[in-house]
């Protein structure tokens, strides 16, 4: 009996990792499928397709890339410039906004959560969004429309770093630091900031994350090609892809009407360009992610 | 709501705070107070927009008030029921499939756990969330595109034209959808249930409970209230959709609108590609009341029966 069921636990087991496999294979394929086509060369590309194995190894597309580099390298610049401001301002904003939310004996903390949180209730709708940054802020085609719109400041992140605060900062190291004269500002920057530390990193991470993921501020408020973020790049030139489809019958890789339309293997390599940061990166901050998933995820 | 009249305080407050200076707390709350007021309580007022037939040379304010015009107009066509019905009908199998195959990848990696691999397996599928929803569409492409690895070496260049039959992107998109979410949901899940009390396992293996019993009997009913909380949180949003995976994946191609269009897509497209500032209005404003009478509604659902999960 003992033995018997022992074998159905391990059974279990082997079936569960043999599945999960599966489920990683799935997961990662396409990506091996991006890289192969990447790599493979153009002419073979065409006459046989995406293939993971390419019969012709090519490294064409990325020396091409490498000649554009002025186009490819300013994409990557604007990525990077907004990812890091981008996510130094949120994580400063947020913190800031935090600390006097956790402060038990301020007085209009509630007052002040409600005005955040309210924002997770309710919105004003995108047309709303898009016609205020444009017509009050005009923020259209200025590197501010990367920056400011949506990903500033969140209230999932105050709220979580608020929560962080409460539980971990006891009441009374504020109270000693009170009492040696030290000034709320001194408090929060000699104190606050140093042991708010893994808080930081994680809001910091979903932040960058959204930063360098996005796309959507590009496809509202820019259309001047020298703005273009790396995913905004990505995004014009399937748009063309589709545009020309759409047109007529051309085979691709065609470069027509001053259309920026390089061809099959090119676009991959520069998909591939776009994810390698995520790429080396993630698997340094997956773990700190994941803890911040599980502790954000629960109560907002 | 905890209304503040200072004046009325004042008295207590100055006893029981005396030491505390509420100005620099202001002024830290400053930065973040303007802007959530132009990026978020802005937008609310902005809402009168959907009330009022648009002319910049006039301005928001002192355009002309059309009552319920436009979204009279949205409703005759039939756009809005198709954008409606899509919207609803992907969100209820994103749901559900969603939720069955995470809490599956959860209780499967418990299991594994404490293999090394697992260690490769979970950062694995977790990552296909982590990249833009503009790589997907490229690796979409690479499967289904005219040259794409399904039409060239699976159906041996007998190809389908995918980006041109609406009915197969039904079945697309559920896929696409479950590729990138599922690993990333199955976090929290596997949080809680690394949670659960070991001993109550090696008690059930006592008395000769299987592997499956013991899953229905002890897993699922003590995470019981985590998958509750999750799913009347994706409830609550069943009328907004994710607008790149329904805008890019699909390349924005029209032949298939009949199947990709959604809320978040239509209003897009009437806002920046067809200019009409009046329809476009009046589809966000109808998501967003409805989105905020469906939050209240889950909430006090949930806090009805389980207080401790509600949100507010």
């Amino acid at each position: 009996m003992k033995k018997k069921q022992g074998s159905s636990e391990k059974r279990f087991q082997t079936i569960s990792l043999m599945i999960m496999l599966l489920i990683t294979v799935f997961c990662l394929m396409p990506f091996l499928l991006m890289l192969a086509a990447s790599v493979t060369d153009e002419n073979v590309l065409i006459r046989e397709g995406y293939k993971f194995w390419p019969s012709k190894v090519n490294f064409g597309a990325y020396k091409y890339l490498w000649a554009k580099r002025e186009t490819i390298f300013s994409a990557y610049g604007i990525s990077i410039f907004v990812t890091a401001i981008g996510t130094f301002v949120n994580v400063a904003l947020t913190s800031l906004f935090a600390y006097p939310l956790s402060r038990t004996d301020f007085k209009y903390r509630n007052f002040f959560a409600f005005f955040i949180f309210f924002t997770i209730l309710f919105n004003g709708g995108m047309t709303a969004s898009y016609i205020i940054w444009t017509q009050i802020f005009h923020i259209k085609n200025t590197v501010w429309a990367l920056l400011v719109p949506n990903y500033l400041l969140g209230a999932f992140n105050i709220l979580l770093v608020r929560n962080y605060y409460t539980a971990s900062i006891p009441a009374s190291l504020l109270e000693a630091a009170k009492v040696d004269g030290a000034k709320e500002l001194t408090i929060y920057a000699k104190i606050i900031l140093p042991l708010s530390k893994p808080v930081i990193i994680t809001i910091a991470l979903f932040s960058g994350m959204a930063y360098w993921n996005d796309w959507i501020n590009g496809l509202y408020y820019i259309t001047n090609t020298k703005f273009y973020s790396i995913n905004v790049y990505l995004n014009r030139l399937m748009n063309n892809i589709t545009f020309l489809k759409s047109s007529s019958s051309i085979t691709e890789g065609a470069n027509l009407a001053g259309l920026d339309l390089p061809s099959v293997g090119i676009r991959m390599s520069i998909a591939v360009i776009a994810i390698l940061p995520v790429l080396i990166i993630f698997p340094m901050i997956q773990a700190q992610l994941i803890k911040g998933v599980v502790i954000g995820g629960v109560k907002g | 709501m905890d209304v503040i009249n200072p004046k009325e305080n004042r008295k207590r407050h100055i006893r029981k705070t005396s030491r505390v200076n509420y100005v620099p707390l202001f002024l830290m709350m400053l930065p973040g107070i303007l802007y959530l007021l132009a990026n978020n309580y802005l937008p609310m007022f902005g809402i009168i927009i959907a009330f009022k037939k648009l002319d910049y040379s006039k301005g928001i304010l002192f355009s002309d008030w059309c009552g319920l015009d436009n979204f009279e107009y949205l409703f005759k066509t039939r756009d809005a029921f198709i954008m409606i019905r899509n919207t609803l009908v992907y969100n209820l199998i994103f749901i559900t499939l969603g939720l069955v195959v995470a809490l599956s990848i959860a209780i499967m990696m418990t299991e594994i756990g404490k293999k090394k691999i697992a260690k490769f397996i979970q950062p694995a599928i977790c990552f296909p969330n982590m990249i833009s929803i503009i790589i997907v569409a490229y690796l979409v492409y690479a499967f289904l595109g005219s040259n794409g690895f399904i039409n060239n070496t699976l159906l041996n260049g007998n190809g389908i034209k995918w980006y041109s039959e609406a009915k197969r992107w039904p079945f697309i998109l559920v896929i696409v959808n479950l590729w990138k979410t599922a690993g990333y949901s199955s976090i929290i899940y596997i949080a809680s249930i690394s949670g659960i009390d070991g001993s109550l396992y090696e008690a059930a293996k006592l008395d000769g409970a299987s592997k499956m019993q013991q899953i229905r009997c002890i897993t699922l009913p003590i995470i019981k209230p985590m998958i509750i909380l999750m799913l009347l949180l994706s409830i609550s949003k069943i009328f907004n959709s994710d607008f790149g995976l329904f805008l890019q994946v699909p390349m924005n191609s029209g032949m298939l609108f009949s199947t990709t269009q959604t809320i978040d897509t239509y209003v897009y497209r009437s806002l920046m590609e067809l200019n009409n500032i009046g329809m476009s209005s009046a589809a966000s404003v109808f998501q967003s009341v409805i989105g905020f009478v469906l939050v209240m509604l889950s909430n006090a659902f949930v806090r009805k029966f389980d207080s401790d999960s509600a949100l507010f």
